[in-house]
Order: C-alpha cells, then sequence, then structure tokens
C-alpha cells in the first residue's frame, strides 16, 4: 500500500513485528533464546528491532538466564524457544522460576492454526502441559490480539507475586498481517494495608520478650531492604531469613543470626522455637524450613505478611495475617512504631542468641583455617570484594555457600530454593552477568549439577561474559550422598560420579581452568581466576564425604536436629 | 428404585463443606487451569458442577474444608487471569430434575420448604441439601435426576 501524500510506502505490520515492538514497549534489552522451524518468523523480524539476543545452546539454559537476569534486575525476563522439543525444554526453567516467584515471560512458537491438534511435526500442547507451574499463559490465535497479549503477560508476570507467563504463537499468527492493537493496561491492585492489623503487629513485636523476623525473597521482590534494617533497628529485633531470603538483610549486621531450616544455623533453628513473636515478612514456610509444622515455633505469635492472600494459614496460622506488599507493610508497622516512640529492651534475648552461636562461630572458624568449602567460599569473598554476586547450583555446596559466604549487598545471592533445580547456576549466571558486565559474578557449583548445563560455556565464551566458576568437585552427588550416609547405612547408590578433566575442558571451550587439591594455595587459584580476564573455571577437589550440617531429617523438629559434633558422636 | 439402593446413591454432603461459585472466561484452557489448580493445590472438592455457554463457565465448587480454609483456597482460585468473578455461598443448595408422577409433590414440597418450577414437564426442585434429599426419598417415584450441590450467591471475594 502507498501513501500518496507523502510518498511512502505503508507496510503493513506482522504479527512478529508486533511482537518485537511490545517487547520493546516492555524495555526489554535481552532476550535469551533458541530459533527453530515454528519461531522462525519471529527470528526473522528480530534484527530490525534494537532488541539484543543471545542463543544458548539449550532452551533450559534460556529459561534459567532470563530467570537469573530477572532475579537479578527485578525486571522481567525474556525467553525464547521454538515449539516442540524447544517449548518441552524450557519447562524446567518455568517450573523453577514459578516456584521463586520471578517474573519471566516466555514465547513459544507453535504449528500453524491449521496444523493445531493433528499430531503435527514439532506439536505439543506446551500450555496443557505448563498449566500447574505458570502464573497464567496464553495461546494467540488472532494476529490483532499479539501486541496487546505481550503488554499483558508482562503486567501478569510482574504484578502481584511475581511469576512466569507464557504466550504460545502459531506460526501464521506470527506471520500474518495486523489490522489493530488496542492496549489497555492492567490497574496493579494492590491488597489493601488495613491499619488496625498493621498497629496490632506493631504493638505485639512490642510486648513480646523474645521476637525474630523472619525475612523471605518477598522482602528483595518488593525492594523492602532498607525498609526491613529499619525497622529491625528500630525495634532492636534479631533478623533471620529464609535461604531465598539471603542478602535481604546485611550478614554483617549486629542483628543478623543466619537463616534456618533442614541445613541453615542451628542456633537459628533454636531461636526460632524460643521466640515468643515472629514477624514473616515475604516467605511461605516451606516445609525446609519449618519441618515438623505442629512444633514449630510453638511459643511464638506469628505476624505473617505476604503479598499472595492465599499463603496466610496455609502452613503456618498467624496470629496476624497481612495481605500486602512487604515494603508497604513494613512501612506500615515502622509508621506506628515510630508513632510510641518506644524501643523494645531485648537485650537479654539478644544475650542469649549470641552465646548460642558461639559454639557453632568456633566451629567455623576453625574450619575456615583447613582445606575446603568454608575456607572456598571466604577465599572467593576476599577476592571477588563487597560487589560480588554469587549464583550457586543445588546441592551441598549451596548450603555452605548459604552458611558461610557472608552476603553484605543486597540481592547478591541468586539461586534455585523452591524447586531446587540442579543445572541452574551456570545459565542463571549468565543472566546476572548480561544484567552486571561490570561486577563479579562467581558460580559456585557441584561436580553434579554443573555438568547439567555445562555446554553454555560456548554461549559464555561467545558474548566474553566475566563469570568465574568454583566447581566444588567431591566425585559424588553430595547431598544424596550425604542423606544415603546417614538414613541408608552408606549405601550410595548412583550417586558417585565422574566428570571431565575441568582444564581440558576449558581449553576446548577456549576458557582458563585450573585444578585445586588439599594443599594447593587456595587464595592464590582465587586471586588467579579473578584477575584473569573472561570465564575461569576452578576444580576444587574436596573431601568426597564431607558433609552439611546440621542436618533435620524430613519431617522432624529442631529437636531432632542432627549436627556436627552429634554425627561425630 | 428401592429405598436401600436409594439410599446408596444418596449423596452426602460434608459437614464443613463450603460452596464457591466462580465465573470463568477463556474457553476450554481456563476450565483446564482451573481444575489443574484444584487438583496441584490439593484443594479437597467434595462436588463440582459446570455449566454455562460460549462466553463463560459458571463452576460450583464444593470444598469440604473448614470456613477458613475454604476462604483461603477461594482466595486462591479467585486470583486466577481467567476469574471473572468469584462467590463465597452464603448457603448451599442441593438441586434435582424430576418427572414425577401424579401432583402429591406440590403439598409435600411447599410443607418441606423445597422451592421448584416447571420447565416443560421436569421439574427444578432445590433446597438444603438434606431436605432436598429427604423430600426426594419420600416422593420416591419418577425420574430423578441429581445435579448436586450448588452455592448460592453471597459474598464476592
Amino acid at each position: 500500500m502507498e501513501n500518496t501524500a507523502f510518498n511512502i510506502e505503508y507496510k503493513p505490520r506482522t504479527g512478529s513485528e508486533a511482537m518485537c515492538e511490545a517487547l520493546l514497549d516492555e524495555g526489554v534489552e535481552y532476550l535469551f533464546g533458541y530459533p527453530g522451524g515454528a519461531i522462525m518468523p519471529f527470528y526473522d523480524a528480530l534484527p530490525d528491532y534494537p532488541l539484543k539476543h543471545v542463543l544458548v545452546r539449550h532452551e533450559q539454559a534460556a529459561a534459567h538466564a532470563a530467570d537469573g537476569y530477572a532475579r537479578a534486575t527485578g525486571q522481567v525476563g525474556v525467553v525464547v524457544a521454538t515449539s516442540g522439543p524447544g517449548a518441552t525444554n524450557i519447562v524446567t526453567g518455568l517450573a523453577t522460576a514459578q516456584m521463586d516467584s520471578v517474573p519471566l515471560v516466555a514465547i513459544t512458537g507453535q504449528v500453524g492454526r491449521g496444523a493445531l491438534g493433528k499430531d503435527s511435526f514439532q506439536e505439543t500442547d506446551v500450555m496443557g502441559m505448563t498449566l500447574p507451574f505458570t502464573k497464567h499463559s496464553f495461546l494467540v490465535e488472532d494476529p490483532d490480539e499479539l501486541y496487546p497479549t505481550m503488554r499483558r503477560a508482562f503486567d501478569i508476570a510482574r504484578s502481584g507475586r511475581p511469576g512466569p507467563v507464557l504466550i504460545d504463537v502459531p506460526k501464521d499468527v506470527q506471520f500474518a498481517a495486523c489490522e489493530h492493537d488496542v492496549y489497555r493496561r492492567l490497574q496493579e491492585t494492590t491488597p489493601p494495608v488495613t491499619g488496625p492489623a498493621l498497629e496490632a503487629a506493631a504493638l505485639l513485636l512490642r510486648k513480646a520478650k523474645r521476637p525474630l523476623i523472619l525475612a523471605g525473597h518477598g522482602v528483595t521482590l518488593s525492594g523492602a531492604e532498607r525498609e526491613l534494617q529499619l525497622l529491625a533497628e528500630r525495634m532492636d529485633i534479631p533478623v533471620v531469613t529464609t535461604l531465598l531470603g539471603i542478602s535481604a538483610f546485611p550478614e554483617d549486621h549486629p542483628l543478623y543470626l543466619g537463616w534456618p531450616g533442614m541445613h541453615g544455623q542451628a542456633s537459628v533453628n533454636r531461636a526460632i522455637d524460643k521466640s515468643d513473636a515472629l514477624l514473616a515478612v515475604g516467605m511461605r514456610f516451606d516445609d525446609r524450613i519449618t519441618g515438623a509444622i505442629d512444633r514449630f515455633a510453638r511459643d511464638a505469635k506469628v505476624i505473617h505478611i505476604d503479598i499472595d492472600p492465599s499463603e496466610l494459614g496455609k502452613v503456618v496460622k498467624p496470629a496476624i495475617g497481612i495481605a500486602a506488599d512487604a515494603k508497604a507493610a513494613l512501612r506500615g508497622i515502622l509508621g506506628y512504631v515510630e508513632d510510641s516512640g518506644e524501643r523494645g529492651d531485648y537485650g537479654a534475648w539478644r544475650e542469649e542468641l549470641a552465646e548460642s552461636q558461639k559454639p557453632e562461630k568456633r566451629r567455623e572458624e576453625a574450619a575456615r583455617e583447613k582445606y575446603g568449602p568454608i575456607r572456598i567460599m571466604g577465599a572467593i569473598k576476599d577476592a571477588a570484594g563487597e560487589n560480588v554476586r554469587l549464583v550457586t547450583d543445588v546441592g551441598q555446596h549451596q548450603m555452605w555457600a548459604a552458611q558461610f559466604f557472608e552476603f553484605t549487598k543486597k540481592n547478591s545471592l541468586i539461586t534455585s530454593g523452591g524447586l531446587g533445580t540442579m543445572g541452574f547456576a551456570l545459565p542463571a549466571a549468565m543472566g546476572v552477568a548480561f544484567a552486571y558486565p561490570e561486577e563479579p559474578v562467581w558460580v559456585v557449583a557441584g561436580d553434579g549439577g554443573f555438568q547439567m548445563n555445562v555446554q553454555e560455556l560456548a554461549t559464555i565464551r561467545d558474548f566474553g561474559l566475566n563469570i568465574k566458576v568454583a566447581v566444588l568437585n567431591n566425585g559424588y552427588l553430595g547431598m544424596v550422598r550425604q542423606w544415603q550416609q546417614f538414613f541408608h547405612n552408606r549405601r550410595y547408590s548412583q550417586t558417585p560420579i565422574t566428570g571431565p578433566n575441568y582444564e581440558e575442558l576449558t581449553a576446548a571451550y577456549g576458557l582458563s581452568g585450573k585444578t585445586v587439591r588439599e594443599g594447593d594455595d587456595v587464595e592464590d587459584a582465587v586471586r588467579w581466576a579473578q584477575e584473569t580476564p573472561g570465564c575461569v573455571i576452578l576444580d576444587f577437589h574436596i573431601d568426597p564425604e564431607a558433609n552439611v550440617y546440621p542436618m533435620i531429617p524430613s519431617g522432624m523438629s529442631v529437636n531432632e536436629m542432627i549436627e556436627e559434633n552429634d554425627a561425630r558422636g | 428404585m428401592t429405598p436401600e439402593a436409594r439410599a446408596k446413591t444418596k449423596p452426602t454432603l460434608p459437614e464443613t463443606a463450603s460452596a464457591v461459585e466462580v465465573r470463568i472466561t477463556g474457553g476450554i484452557y481456563a476450565l483446564n487451569r482451573f481444575l489443574m489448580t484444584l487438583q496441584s493445590k490439593r484443594i479437597p472438592v467434595a462436588g463440582l458442577t459446570v455449566g454455562g455457554n460460549t462466553k463463560a463457565m459458571l463452576v460450583n465448587v464444593l470444598i469440604d474444608s473448614p470456613p477458613e480454609t475454604a476462604r483461603r483456597y477461594a482466595t486462591l482460585l479467585g486470583a486466577l487471569e481467567d476469574v471473572e468473578e468469584l462467590r463465597t455461598a452464603d448457603e448451599t443448595l442441593g438441586v434435582a430434575l424430576l418427572k414425577p408422577e401424579g401432583d402429591g409433590w406440590r403439598k409435600s414440597a411447599a410443607k418441606m420448604g423445597i422451592e421448584t418450577h416447571e420447565d416443560g414437564g421436569t421439574v427444578v426442585a432445590s433446597g438444603s441439601p438434606e431436605v432436598l434429599e429427604s423430600w426426594l426419598s419420600e416422593i420416591g417415584n419418577g425420574e430423578i435426576t441429581r445435579l448436586g450441590t450448588v452455592a448460592r450467591p453471597g459474598e464476592e471475594v
């Protein structure tokens, strides 16, 4: 069609172009993806737009990379895949994001509308497949609906409790011309924070003798770190975090105790057990935190703040339940605390807690002198500095990192908590490195999980990402082996695992690597990695039977906790 | 049907059941997501009916849990994008379609507080599930189709 008045050719917009425009209008900078037959029209349009595409080596990695990007920035991560196997490969990434409330938009190509439902080549019902672990999903069959649907998907992904949204687009819809687009931004509806509940929460905390704050991922998601610290300081209340809440409160702060749970610090588990008021904010009482629910924090009156009202009372019945954004609710409570002018007097409680931590601190100090995971964590922190962002995989190393790496920068631990996805760390770190190219990014992984997405070293090399990797190599699927040791009479069924020579592997990818064994200089190796440009892998050979302590057996309580001294008899 | 057989088919209404009425748009995927949520969140469903038209579906769910838990489940379901409207029930009703013989049913229905109306020879009867069951047993003749329990719209979540 020609516009004669201005002598320009008007090119009708295609579905693919509408998709790219929606991404631009949402402020998207990076897409992580992998092309294929059913998504080719989108990839054909992509070079015409200022969108940066990261070609991964496996679609699962694309989903984790988008997840890492989203966790690090607070923005919506975007993953693109084709139909069929491309779509099925992102499933683990979507489930990981759903469990940890990470905003993600996944765009999948689909077979053409005429081929739908006919078992066509590379056809899968990705919408049906992902219904249980997406916040929402769309199959867009009208090209005019593409732009508004894309915008709506972003709104849904980031609003309220964030989560992944899938958009499945048949190939012919991507090709088709659009005629109209109408978009109305959704009104974000934050549940109202009622005054009386906040005032009651402030009062309950003031009256308590042994209060604790238990902060979760919701604090990071809502950017409420400052409010959390202010409230803790104003009231002098000690703070513990969930695994995903780590780095929502500075770990070098005198009010910080640590994190509880199955492999959390024993003293923190005991602190919760003894507390008489527990302010739980932005967390969902995961079974890894509570253990036996009937014996969890029995003496505590629980104040539970969560943006998802369906979380209130799901596991722990709160004395006060507040369905609200963590930042808004903490501000509200702070207001009542300031109005009252009272400050808590919890000196005796804090002394008791400090005393209970002394044996752990002594053990930690001793362990830092010896070759092993604890020393490695300290060396990384020392070499990488305050700005380091640590991305972990899942297993023993994850627990060691959470316990012994001192996180002082907010949102500096990126880890798969809810789903516990092995293979998460390396691709997620790519997302973090794209978000913060100037800041140090370290991966800590086990030798099992690292091999699950090791192919992404090629992506890392292509983009020159400055990611440093510490593989804690014990020749086992370590956490499973540990549980076999304790609960299956040391029957190490299918947990010994081999791997490549990492020095040769890194060389094959054009990267640098080094093997570190007992007797080698850990600090020197870590410094070398930090100072060497580009991606470096350090393969730390550690004690094959090193264990994570404490451990609370599944479904048990803090009273059944196994500590290091118990295990050694 | 013998009284024994009727007793066997008599639906039992859990004492703690709470009913919610949900209006869903988005077609079969939306209904699928709704059902999947009931399944994946292990929501204890004691009864479920689906009706509607091409524009929307009406789903009545009877949740077998204490009211407080049912409210939490209702909140969770109400947050689904496809759910246009969700109401918890002020009152749970049993509904049955029947083609009774004779005319005696009118008097007994009025006596027991069963609401009825006729639609082309079919009688639509509704009332408290227990009372409705008792009444159906009493009239005990003709063709009876129980539609299950439904919620009378109450508070919007």
